[in-house]
């Protein structure tokens, strides 16, 4: 943490994702109007004292649905990160330790035709496919929301093995290694316990720009009507409400739900530079050695 | 031979999406029957209408059928519409296809000058606001900035078309003019992606020793501008070529904000007919576009650098 410090980008990026993260806990118990009460009387107010974002077609708060449409992007866009980095982590040091065998050069093909596919089309056609709502497979139910994060996240796992994969191959040449292999200790409690520990920082900062392309994929489908589904607020499904006034002018429908997009995002992506550029020792020891 | 190994690879992912989104269609949810005879249609029905399009047969027969009739005759006629799905692509993958070339050459053109002028003023003033502004490229949900841009610049400006697409039939530039701002919202992510590939990959060849050793001995400028340029691009071209394909998955967003008729249109209306046969071959055309892309992203890549070839 006090590294961070040394990084105003990773310290603002930092700021911006916790910001969010806070809107996103604290929507329950702020002092906001309902979501999803509609009051006729109040449609397509435009912001102020009483209703700062103002209000839709149906005269619901838009303050209150931008605040509530932070939970599910940023649990969506997380979760799919989540998903992506337990496969892919697993699968990038599992090959990594075997090299040489045929399960890594399974493996690494499997990553290879995965990596092929298109993320965006292929959640758009798998989730159309699917269908929203809750499924029910065998004895557990999947609501619409998990059964958004698996499917997505399951493209997001080779683009980590492979870097995952890269980087434990070098550490695993490293002599430390060796040495902890001597008395015995398994191949498991040397790629969790030491190699994992090792690269994270890389990992770390990947996961955190893929959290920002996550929520943009979440917003996306909910624009399609494929996302989450009404009356839960969505920024991407209120994004698509908005698109109705774009002719007359209701500017705060489109403004403030997409300003929340745009602010997360920018959030996760200036923390993955910052953090990159912390943790990169050739750009930290850069000025001194250029002057030399 | 890497390129046939390459090329090896390629049908291989074909053949796995195909299977794989063929598998879902048919695993997942509701019979075709009952969604084109209706919830109240009686059992024999659905069952005749199941025998009639082969729908009872296992998946893998299925599957190898619907492989077997691609090279001759393309895709099959779709059972929900009855509309030939061969004729439906025909009609909206053309649109699609300009829109995202179009978005290609914004995004190679503003990132090239973007990228340069960044690299070439590093830590001057066009470095610090290229930064900045490519940042925030990266970060904007390009349909947003599409409704954005709708509003200011097609509505309230009335500079562009706000929606729809104007016929090449009545003029090049009404024509273009009407994909300008849906190519930019596609394109936007790539600006700011491509963009600062371009100033990195720049700085790394300005640092050489050789192009130091060329600015000592008095190479002009342009010239020293076209060399480092032509040095810096190998990383550009590969990620551009990538691009190309991945710019298919936001076009179908960007469609939809612009009302544009294109591939998104078709894809979209499928998922909500449940139009099986139109959706694989929507997904499977895109997914070719976008192995295609990539490995000619890798061949470029060989070409520039032939150190790679071995």
């Amino acid at each position: 943490m006090s590294a961070l410090s040394r990084s105003p980008v990773a310290l603002l990026g930092l700021a911006l994702v916790l910001a969010m993260g806070l809107i996103a806990l604290l929507a329950p118990v702020l002092p906001l109007p309902s979501p999803t009460a509609t009051s006729i009387l109040d449609t397509y107010l435009p912001p102020s004292a009483e209703h700062w974002f103002g209000t839709d077609a149906l005269g619901r708060d838009v303050l209150a649905r931008t605040f509530w449409g932070a939970r599910s992007s940023l649990a969506i866009g997380l979760g799919i990160v989540v998903i992506g980095m337990v496969l892919g982590v697993s699968l990038g040091l599992a090959a990594a330790e075997a090299a040489g065998s045929l399960f890594e050069e399974l493996a690494m093909r499997l990553v290879d035709i995965f990596a092929a596919i298109p993320v965006l089309i292929w959640a758009i056609a798998v989730v159309g496919i699917v269908g929203t709502g809750a499924t029910q497979i065998g004895p557990v139910s999947l609501s619409n929301e998990a059964k958004l994060v698996l499917l997505v996240g399951v493209l997001f796992f080779p683009g980590i093995a492979r870097i995952t994969y890269g980087l434990a191959l070098a550490e695993l040449k490293q002599e430390y290694v060796d040495a902890r292999r001597l008395p015995g200790t398994g191949s498991a409690a040397i790629l969790f316990g030491d190699v994992l520990p090792n690269i994270l920082s890389p990992l770390l900062v990947q996961a955190s720009v893929l959290v920002g392309i996550g929520i943009i994929i979440e917003a996306s489908l909910s624009f399609v009507g494929l996302g989450v589904q009404p009356p839960m607020p969505s920024w991407g499904s209120m994004l698509a409400d908005s698109k109705q006034t774009v002719f007359s002018g209701e500017y705060w429908l489109s403004l403030f739900p997409g300003l929340a997009i745009f602010l997360s995002v920018i959030g996760f992506n200036l923390l993955g530079d910052g953090l990159r550029d912390l943790f990169d020792p050739r750009r930290r020891t850069r000025l001194p050695k250029e002057t030399a | 031979m890497p390129v046939l190994t390459r090329l090896a690879s390629a049908l291989m992912v074909l053949f796995v999406v195909s299977a794989m989104i063929f598998a879902l269609t048919r695993l997942g949810g509701v019979s075709p029957a009952r969604l084109v005879l209706g919830a109240d249609a009686p059992a024999e029905s659905l069952a005749a209408f199941e025998a009639e399009h082969g729908l009872d047969r296992p998946i893998a027969v299925q599957y190898l059928a619907w492989l077997r009739a691609l090279p001759a005759e393309g895709f099959a006629r779709s059972y929900v519409t009855g509309q030939s799905v061969n004729q439906r692509l025909a009609e909206t993958l053309p649109l699609t296809l300009e829109l995202v070339t179009l978005a290609f050459v914004l995004a190679v053109v503003g990132s090239v000058a973007l990228g340069s002028a960044s690299a070439y003023g590093e830590n001057r003033w066009p470095d610090h606001a290229v930064r900045i502004l490519a940042m925030a490229a990266l970060s904007v949900p390009g349909f947003w900035l599409g409704l954005l841009l709708m509003r200011l610049v097609g509505v309230q400006l009335g500079w562009l078309p706000p929606v729809g697409v104007i016929p090449w039939a009545r003029g090049v530039w009404p024509h273009l003019s009407s994909l300008l701002l849906p190519a930019l919202a596609i394109a936007i992510y790539y600006i700011g992606a491509m963009s600062r590939l371009m100033r990195a990959s720049l700085i790394d060849v300005l640092g050489q020793d050789y192009t130091r050793t060329g600015v000592a001995l008095g190479l002009p400028a342009r010239t020293r501008y076209v060399y480092t340029l032509r040095n810096a691009l190998p990383p550009f071209v590969s990620m551009a070529a990538m691009s190309y394909g991945y710019m298919f998955g936001w076009a179908v967003i960007v469609e939809m904000v612009f009302n544009l008729p294109g591939l998104a249109n078709a894809l979209l209306t499928a998922i909500f007919q449940r139009d099986y046969p139109m959706i694989q071959a929507i997904v499977l055309l895109i997914t070719l576009v976008f192995v295609l892309a990539s490995t000619a992203a890798d061949l470029i890549q060989r070409a520039l650098n032939p150190r790679l070839a071995t």
